[in-house]
């Protein structure tokens, strides 16, 4: 069964919605619409729940928004995904797709990491979550045995930060054409040019506005695409 | 300020034992501190009735009836109810439901560590609704009312009760070595694969008097 354009924006809608206003019920209500209409779920998963992401980043920003809501609105997010996805078609956009994310050892912060997580999984990354309180050998041998493109190495404490150069320094010297990137409170952009970091992130809300950023950039290559066809 | 008996009255015919509304900002961390209005959720614990089902329940009801309203709120579901593996499940722990229970002026926290009811003692369970709705507030209650009872302490199996007197000026004081408290349960896990005790409820005066007053199905 095939569904017209207006319930088409009306599932839109209430995914996106049920995001930004943190209605768990509401973006499951939504998901289930979507597959029993047959949309495509990729459309769903970009044009509705990250599109509510997008807003909620914006909310944030304007502190309309503060940290609780935004885990509200990641767990809402998650109750429609965990429904789509496993109707996504692999989107083709010329990367393999895949990451290590964790916290490094002697941390055990880890919202902002999963906020990041939340966003991989979402752009259809392949995500090889190890965690936190992470030994760093375990980064440099999760990496070589997935041949992850990414790596993300996250630390809310100065003491455990210190362990992300040496990581950083075993990974570039195994396989150079890795990515990194670093969050948490005391990384800096500088620290991420010293230590030969491709990206970093400060807290939380800055590593979802990254990965919205990331998402939002791979979603425009999915439309251009599109287009093309 | 905004008026909370009408939500009072809703919830109370929904089955909410008890409920007041406090000011919890100096319990709450950087976080959330912008929601500083507590509103405290008590059911009677029954056993033929799902406690826990109802309270959430009762939760849900005023999280809907605030943000209708256009208001922010946060459900802290009750301590025995935690899913785990959400994202807003990291921020629980920040919030304590004795804490927002005597702000609210329900009670205050006994010799035994539980909060403390006059009229049903420590045989409630608790779940806090936070909100940044300016609900006008109960008066707390800001000092302990065991005065020199001393049964829970006496009767503890584990010998974790100190016998200090609580007191919201103070809020570190270690009221129970918790440690011995959980060993006991362990070891009764064990043995037993419950991990049950509640002697300290159990005995104190103010439950009993709830346990005969509620017990025999009556309402007042």
């Amino acid at each position: 069964m095939m569904i017209d354009e207006a319930k088409k924006k009306e599932i839109l809608d209430k995914l996106k919605n049920g995001v930004i206003q943190y209605d768990e019920d509401a973006c499951k209500e939504g998901a289930q619409e979507a597959i029993g209409g047959g949309m495509d779920a990729n459309e769903a998963i970009f044009d509705g729940l990250v599109a509510g992401m997008e807003e909620v980043g914006r909310l944030f920003e304007a502190q309309e928004y503060f940290v609780p809501e935004i885990l509200m609105c990641a767990d809402a997010l998650y109750a429609g995904l965990d429904i789509l996805k496993p109707h996504c078609k692999q989107m083709d956009l010329g990367v393999k797709g895949s990451v290590v994310i964790g916290t490094v050892e002697g941390d055990v912060h880890d919202i902002g990491k999963n906020l990041v997580k939340m966003m991989f999984d979402v752009a259809g990354f392949h995500v090889y979550d190890l965690g936190r309180d992470v030994p760093l050998d375990k980064f440099v041998e999760e990496q070589l045995r997935t041949d992850s493109e990414l790596v993300c190495l996250s630390a809310m404490m100065t003491t455990s930060m210190i362990g992300m150069p040496k990581v950083i320094e075993k990974i570039k010297e195994k396989n150079p054409e890795c990515l990194i990137m670093i969050g948490g409170a005391p990384t800096s952009k500088e620290l991420a040019d010293k230590w030969g970091a491709d990206g970093y992130a400060a807290d939380a809300s800055n590593a979802l506005k990254e990965a919205i950023k990331m998402v939002s950039f791979l979603k425009k290559l999915r439309d251009e695409k599109m287009q093309k066809q | 300020m905004m008026e909370s008996g009408a939500l009072k009255e809703y919830l109370k015919n929904e089955g909410a034992t008890l409920i007041g509304v406090g000011d919890v900002t100096r319990a709450l961390t950087g976080e959330i501190v912008h929601l500083n209005r507590g509103i405290s959720i008590a059911v009677n614990k029954n056993l033929n009735t799902d406690t826990i089902g109802l309270l959430l329940k009762l939760q849900q009801l005023a999280v809907t009836w605030l943000r209708k309203k256009g208001f922010k709120a946060l459900l802290i579901p009750p301590d025995s109810d935690r899913k785990v593996d959400k994202f807003i499940s990291k921020l629980y722990r920040l919030v304590s439901h004795k804490a927002a229970a005597t702000c609210s002026g329900l009670g205050w926290i006994g010799k035994n560590g539980l909060l403390i009811n006059r009229e049903y003692g420590s045989k409630l369970t608790w779940g806090t609704v936070l909100t940044d709705a300016p609900l006008e507030t109960d008066r707390p209650v800001s000092e302990s009312e065991c005065g020199d009872c001393e049964l829970c302490v006496k009767h503890c199996p584990s010998g974790a009760l100190k016998g200090y007197l609580w007191s919201m000026g103070d809020p570190l004081k270690e009221l129970v070595t918790y440690e011995k408290c959980r060993s006991l349960k362990e070891e009764r896990t064990v043995l037993s694969g419950k991990p049950n005790c509640g002697l300290c409820s159990m005995i104190c005066p103010y439950s009993r008097n709830g346990s005969c007053r509620t017990g025999s199905g009556v309402e007042n």
